[in-house]
């Protein structure tokens, strides 16, 4: 729209037509006090902080609803202002019970900052004010009624944004008051949205409530270790007797790619990490069968003596590795180069929980195809085939959401079952849960009798869409993700996102963590590039996947078994006995079924202690930054590099640490300082200079943006905090056509937005949540 | 059914099928009823808000908006349907005048709401009772009903190529409905607040389509207008004030009651001569020109005429007509307090000056009219009212404010006489003249 | 003639000294007095080792807003909070001070916090014997700096204290 020009207190301001006074004067640094406007929701005017005089208009005006017209003269620095905010700050604090010193919000509350700067130190009324008792709405949602200044945020996240209406309105006058609509409880998502946008401390979250104050933690923005979306959650953690404490998680700075959103495990479940069943010391099995804590020298000295001479009597092909979706990107890598380079082995993997490989091999050379979950936020049309993203990828559901809400974009959805997506969808149809590769070669254009005319209308509409993002579930794989990428790349403008699991399910894939496929899914046969990079202890022979890992170890073939961070023994169902001889190591935080077939158990830190890089299910690069820390516990980056050093390998030459990179000053490490000290001493003693350290995450990146297809992001960039996308174009992937018959291999895990694989089984506050929620859908099905 | 009142000064033109069994569409139809429909189909939309125009009609609700200007914003294309809506939501403390058409005459805001309806092009009514009004909706949808059944509404009214259908619907008791943007939201089923405008109703309205809405005596007026053109309906009233306007008498009068009376009549006469004078030959102390949210006026203020400039000159409003004379037994703060309490009950909690400051007007005033009073107190309860003055969401807190202001301002004597300790000077005097 | 003005020299401070010794003493006689500050004597705004104050009800009055943590400049004031419930009611707000320790090794008597303090929870007592041959014993908890229930018999030592 054109430009218009306006006067703000005697400043001359351009904005374009149709912006609202507020916004455009927040732009210039003329701030507009407001409790009700909140960018991207429905305006409300309900608050009355936001009135300016606007010449010609005989009574003070709302800015955060008028748009701003060509010669219009706005004063909002005038004592008749002044006076009115004060006023108005007044009146919300008549029925304010004050409880600051209690209240959760005290120190980042909105209305004790305006109190601050627009006055209304003292109060003329006398009168008792009007007091209601507290009321708790869900296992993570409490309502201090009398704190409420009832400026409707919630209502509105929760209706517009969440689309789950969950709170309303009841009564009138000063009696008015938020509450739940379907009685006492939250019938809802349980996203925590509502505290988030609250100003002021009415709600609050059971996780954090009443146990600190806000400057009293150090708040530490990193990336969310449940789902494949890669919010950014902002955690706020404590010394505590034994490391830093989580004691908090929210959005509080809003800079990551989720914007406003974070949903109930980026919020709550972050409480796996206080469990206390937690491991805190190395384990090895004795003679008698039982578990002993030994020393961590010991532990890492009997571990790398099993793997040398494994290696060195059974060759490395009797050595299993298997790494985890929730690692980081330099760990993945390490790990598979530690198993390529020094174990000499191919038998690594991960748990697969979607095919990324064939969606990269459909779009070889193809530049800029993959979409950035940025992308859902923004694109015109988006055609989503299976996955329910409500449930599975949360962020995913609220970008669409909000495109739609925002933009009017077009949602088109093929599925099997009813999703909640359908309410903002332009077109849905439904399909046989097991028609998604029929469908796909549907689309593609051959005719099938299981497709409607519905259907048609569908693959009519995505063919005149002019630009069309199409995100697809697990449900596809293999050849039909060949059909899906086909059918895409006749259309004008096409991008594709394939919705994987985990947070670094995608980075595991891209990292190499396959038996058959080298970082940038680079063929294991393919001469040149890493192999010279990784030594001639390399093999060009395929590995081994996960099963077929365990059905060596039955037939006695695996001499050594390596889980960093999984657990496939509680997935695949191994069987105790076919692990019987084979010497079994996993690294892991706490006693899962693998760990207690383990020889050896490791225990670790999770990615909330770790700093590093994860990539979303979209490609979407971010830093993880260490916030929390618990004594006794390693990240498996140390431990993977100890293990190697204690092998004998040459750490200079698996970890690219003091090549002029860069000098760690312990940013890398986070909030905690002891760490650097223990390092600095093992450094020392290895004659290494302390401040160049093979446990610094950032050499392992900066030999990962040299070598990995697709990875070659802005480094700045993404330091400031800002995602990089990458676009494992396969550019480096040729000959590729033999793996079009490669099994897959994934299994989904198909998680809802309450449960997340097995770190959910430790999340108390989840498990809480996770049963509330059925007991509600129980009531609600009676 | 309540008495009904006449003087010989009125000008009976709304009301003068009151009491006269017009409810019953035939003797509806011997009155003259349903002529000014089909006159209006055969002329069309320019002519109706040609002679709407020059009725001089004003809103009869309380804003005094002229109602064929009111019309003809309504865009003549539009993607979505059009309404006519009429607002018989009438709340006001001191008016009972829709309540007598609902009674007396339905079938006048039938017709009226059927030409609106041609006049903007819509295709639908909706007539909005007041909840506490449920009992007259049997009334109006035996009308409704009846004149379905005579083809006047549905498809091809009066045998014309026209539709018109209309619907009634009572609210739920909230006097915020009243106001014309919360009253929309009410009937498409939400909690009744206002909305933010712009847009108006007349561009985005009921259901998002352009709807206008007029008060149930402006409807019930249209049909008299046309019958006597436009021109000799302007006649009856004042200057820019046309016709005659139903005034509703209550207080201390001698003669309370409903009055068609012409605009710019008189108030000093009204009450002195057509409502009787002050009831017992007492004094006057105070009149309430327009209902209870209009500022007060003193017995020296009312040689005025009761039309929207000249009320407004002096400093009031006219309002929706509701007079109420208080003589001068009347505690002016306790009559503050009375009217705070029902905007403190009335508010809708929507922003948070009306919601807070209505809350704490009360409070302070029960207080100060319990004896409780401070002298800061006076000038507090005026700060308070003046900050809501002006700055709410919608009208109902200037409706607060506005005689709030008044009431210190005018009687500041009868305030401080409340602060020498005694609850309410007032009280004996009253009880001595009541007994 | 030195001699002289030396012997007066003596004289005039030796009157000195036997005018004094027939007044009454006037120094404070601590350690050995009455009392619990054992004879010493102090202006009403000493600040001594703190106290924490209970209301009327008995209730601790700190309400673990961390206020006086985030005064302190030495930052010698370790809280940790916790919630009441309706079994367990320890101060009269929400929340109430599972762990208030103050370290003494660091403290240096300044008022900040008691200046912060929004109940008048935390208040300077008169208590100076703070010296200690253990460092450890300087860091003094909850329990040690609380003041008792009103009604227990410690209460006329500690109210002097």
């Amino acid at each position: 729209m054109a430009d218009v020009t306006l006067t703000v207190d005697g400043k001359t301001i351009t904005a374009p037509a149709g912006t609202l006074l507020l916004e455009a004067c927040r732009k210039v640094g003329i701030e507009i006090p407001a409790f009700c406007y909140y960018p991207g929701l429905s305006l409300q005017a309900a608050c009355r902080m936001c009135l300016v005089r606007i010449e010609k208009m005989p009574k003070l005006q709302t800015a955060c609803t008028t748009q701003v017209t060509e010669g219009m003269i706005v004063a909002t620095d005038t004592d008749e202002i002044h006076q009115a905010r004060k006023a108005m700050l007044e009146l919300v604090l008549a029925n304010h019970p004050l409880d600051c010193p209690v209240c959760d919000a005290g120190g980042e509350c909105e209305l004790q900052d305006m109190t601050f700067k627009y006055g209304a130190g003292g109060s003329q009324f006398v009168e008792i004010k009007n007091h209601r008792e507290e009321q708790q709405w869900s296992p993570v949602v409490f309502f201090d009624r009398p704190r409420c200044i009832l400026c409707y945020r919630c209502v509105r996240v929760c209706n517009e944004g969440m689309d789950v209406a969950a709170l309303g309105i009841q009564q009138r006058n000063s009696g008015s008051v938020i509450a739940p609509n379907d009685q006492t409880q939250l019938d809802c998502e349980q996203c925590g949205m509502c505290i988030d946008i609250c100003p002021v401390g009415a709600l609050t979250s059971d996780t954090y409530r009443y146990k600190t104050r806000p400057w009293e933690m150090t708040h530490v923005g990193t990336i969310c270790t449940h789902c494949g979306d890669g919010c950014k959650t902002t955690l706020g953690v404590r010394r505590s007797d034994d490391g830093m404490q989580i004691v908090r998680g929210d959005n509080r700075d809003k800079s990551g790619l989720n914007g406003e959103f974070l949903c109930v495990k980026g919020r709550y479940a972050f409480d796996f990490a206080n469990n206390e069943e937690r491991l805190t010391q190395p384990l090895v099995r004795q003679p008698n069968g039982e578990f002993a804590p030994v020393t961590w020298e010991d532990a890492i000295k009997i571990v790398a003596q099993k793997f040398r001479v494994a290696r060195d009597d059974r060759g490395g092909a009797s050595i299993g590795v298997i790494g985890s979706t929730r690692n980081t990107n330099e760990e993945a890598y390490l790990l598979q180069k530690v198993a390529r380079s020094a174990f000499g082995t191919n038998n690594i993997d991960h748990h697969r929980t979607t095919d990324y490989v064939a969606l990269t091999r459909a779009l070889a050379g193809k530049k800029h195809r993959m979409a950035s979950i940025a992308d859902a936020g923004s694109a015109p049309a988006i055609f989503v085939l299976g996955n329910d993203p409500t449930e599975q990828h949360p962020l995913l559901a609220w970008n669409l959401r909000t495109n739609v809400r925002h933009n009017s974009a077009r949602i088109y959805l093929a599925n099997h079952r009813d999703i909640k997506l359908q309410r903002q969808a332009k077109s849905s149809i439904q399909i046989p849960a097991d028609g998604y590769a029929a469908f796909a070669r549907f689309l593609g254009g051959e005719e099938n009798s299981v497709f409607g005319e519905d259907a048609k209308a569908l693959r009519d509409a995505l063919r005149n869409e002019p630009s069309l993002l199409i995100v697809f579930g697990s449900e596809l794989r293999g050849s039909a993700i060949d059909a899906l990428a086909e059918f895409g790349l006749s259309l004008p403008d096409t991008k594709f996102a394939c919705l994987g699991d985990y947070v670094n399910s995608r980075g595991a894939a891209d990292m190499g963590l396959y038996p058959d496929l080298l970082p940038g899914y680079v063929p294991i046969e393919q001469e040149g590039g890493l192999r010279a990079e990784y030594g001639g202890r390399m093999s060009q022979q395929a590995g081994l996947d996960v099963a077929q890992m365990f059905e060596a170890a039955a037939r006695n073939e695996l001499a050594v078994l390596y889980v960093v961070g999984d657990d496939p023994a509680e997935r695949l169902g191994v069987d105790a006995d076919a692990l019987r001889n084979t010497f079994v190591v996993v690294q892991d935080m706490f006693m899962t079924a693998t760990a207690k077939l383990a020889d050896v158990v490791l225990p670790t830190s999770n990615l909330y202690e770790k700093s590093g890089t994860v990539t979303n299910t979209f490609g979407d690069l971010q830093l993880v930054k260490k916030a929390a820390d618990r004594a006794g516990v390693r990240s498996d980056l140390e431990l993977i590099v100890r293990i190697a050093d204690t092998m004998g390998e040459d750490v200079h030459a698996l970890v690219p640490f003091g090549k002029g990179v860069r000098a760690d000053m312990g940013q890398s490490r986070g909030v905690q300082s002891g760490e650097a000290d223990r390092h600095g001493i093992w450094l020392a003693a290895h004659n290494l200079e302390p401040k160049l350290s093979p446990f610094d995450p950032n050499a392992v990146l900066d030999e990962i943006q040299r070598l990995v297809p697709g990875y070659n992001f802005d480094r700045m960039e993404l330091l400031a905090g800002t995602s990089q996308h990458v676009d494992a174009d396969g550019s480096g992937v040729m000959e590729i056509s033999r793996f079009a018959n490669r099994p897959d291999g994934a299994m989904p895990s198909a998680d809802t937005l309450f449960t997340s694989g097995t770190l959910g089984h430790y999340s108390e506050k989840l498990n809480e949540v996770e049963t509330f929620q059925a007991k509600k859908s129980m009531v609600a099905a009676d | 059914m309540p008495r009904l009142v006449s003087h010989p000064d009125e000008v009976k033109v709304v009301s003068r099928r009151f009491g006269r069994g017009a409810t019953n569409i035939d003797r509806y139809i011997e009155l003259d009823g349903y002529k000014a429909v089909r006159q209006a189909i055969e002329k069309g939309p320019e002519w109706i808000i040609a002679e709407m125009k020059a009725s001089n009609l004003r809103g009869r609700g309380g804003a005094g908006f002229p109602t064929g200007m009111k019309w003809s914003f309504v865009p003549k294309q539009s993607e979505k349907p059009k309404y006519v809506l009429v607002n018989g939501d009438e709340s006001e403390p001191g008016t009972c005048k829709d309540h007598l058409i609902f009674l007396h005459d339905p079938h006048a805001v039938i017709e009226g709401c059927i030409v609106a309806g041609l006049a903007v092009g819509a295709k639908t009514g909706f007539i909005y009772l007041r909840g506490e009004y449920r009992y007259l909706l049997t009334i109006m949808e035996k009308a409704i009903a009846d004149a379905y059944a005579k083809g006047f509404l549905g498809k091809g009214i009066f045998g014309s190529n026209f539709d018109f259908e209309i619907i009634s619907q009572t609210g739920a008791g909230a006097y915020e409905v009243g106001e014309e943007s919360a009253l929309m939201e009410s009937l498409e089923g939400k909690r009744g607040i206002p909305r933010i405008r712009p847009p108006f109703p007349a561009v985005v309205g009921l259901y998002g389509g352009p709807t206008v809405i007029n008060n149930a005596e402006t409807i019930a007026s249209v049909s008299h207008i046309l019958n006597m053109g436009g021109e000799a309906y302007a006649k009856i009233g004042s200057n820019r004030n046309g016709g005659t306007r139903l005034f509703c008498i209550s207080g201390h009068a001698e003669r309370p009651g409903v009055y068609e009376l012409p605009m710019g009549y008189n108030l000093k006469k009204m009450i002195y001569e057509v409502a009787g004078g002050v009831r017992g030959g007492r004094q006057l102390k105070a009149v309430v020109p327009g209902g209870s949210s209009t500022p007060v006026l003193l017995p020296s203020e009312i040689d005025i005429g009761m039309d929207f400039d000249q009320v407004g000159k002096a400093g009031s409003m006219l309002g929706s007509g509701g007079v109420v004379v208080l003589d001068e037994t009347v505690c002016m703060v306790e009559f503050a307090l009375r009217t705070i309490q029902f905007y403190q009950h009335e508010s809708c909690g929507w922003c948070i000056p009306c919601r807070e400051g209505t809350d704490w007007l009360k409070k302070t005033l029960t207080r100060f009219h319990a004896g409780g009073g401070e002298a800061k107190d006076i000038d507090h309860i005026q700060y308070l009212a003046e900050n809501m003055l002006g700055r709410t969401f919608c009208p109902l807190g200037d409706a607060a404010a506005m005689p709030t202001i008044a009431f210190v301002k005018k009687f500041r004597q009868e305030f401080e006489d409340h602060l020498n300790g005694k609850p309410c000077p007032y009280a004996k005097q009253q009880e001595l003249t009541l007994a | 003639m030195s001699i002289v003005r030396d012997l007066a020299a003596v004289a005039k401070g030796m009157s000195v000294t036997f005018g004094e010794i027939f007044q009454p003493t006037e120094v404070e006689n601590y350690p050995d007095g009455p009392g619990p500050f054992r004879g010493a004597k102090f202006e009403e705004r000493y600040r001594g080792r703190h106290v924490l104050q209970r209301d009327e009800n008995g209730l601790e009055k700190c309400v673990a807003c961390f206020l006086c943590a985030a005064a302190c400049p030495s930052n010698c004031i370790h809280i940790e909070a916790a919630e009441n419930t309706a079994e367990q009611r320890i101060s009269s707000a929400e929340r109430y001070a599972k762990v208030y320790n103050i370290d003494y090794n660091r403290c240096i008597f300044c008022g900040y916090c008691v200046e912060a303090c929004p109940t008048d929870a935390i208040t300077h007592g008169h208590g100076f014997e703070l010296s200690s041959l253990n460092t450890t014993s300087l860091v003094m908890r909850k329990e040690d700096l609380l003041a008792p229930m009103p009604d227990s018999p410690a209460k006329l030592e500690s109210s002097t204290q």
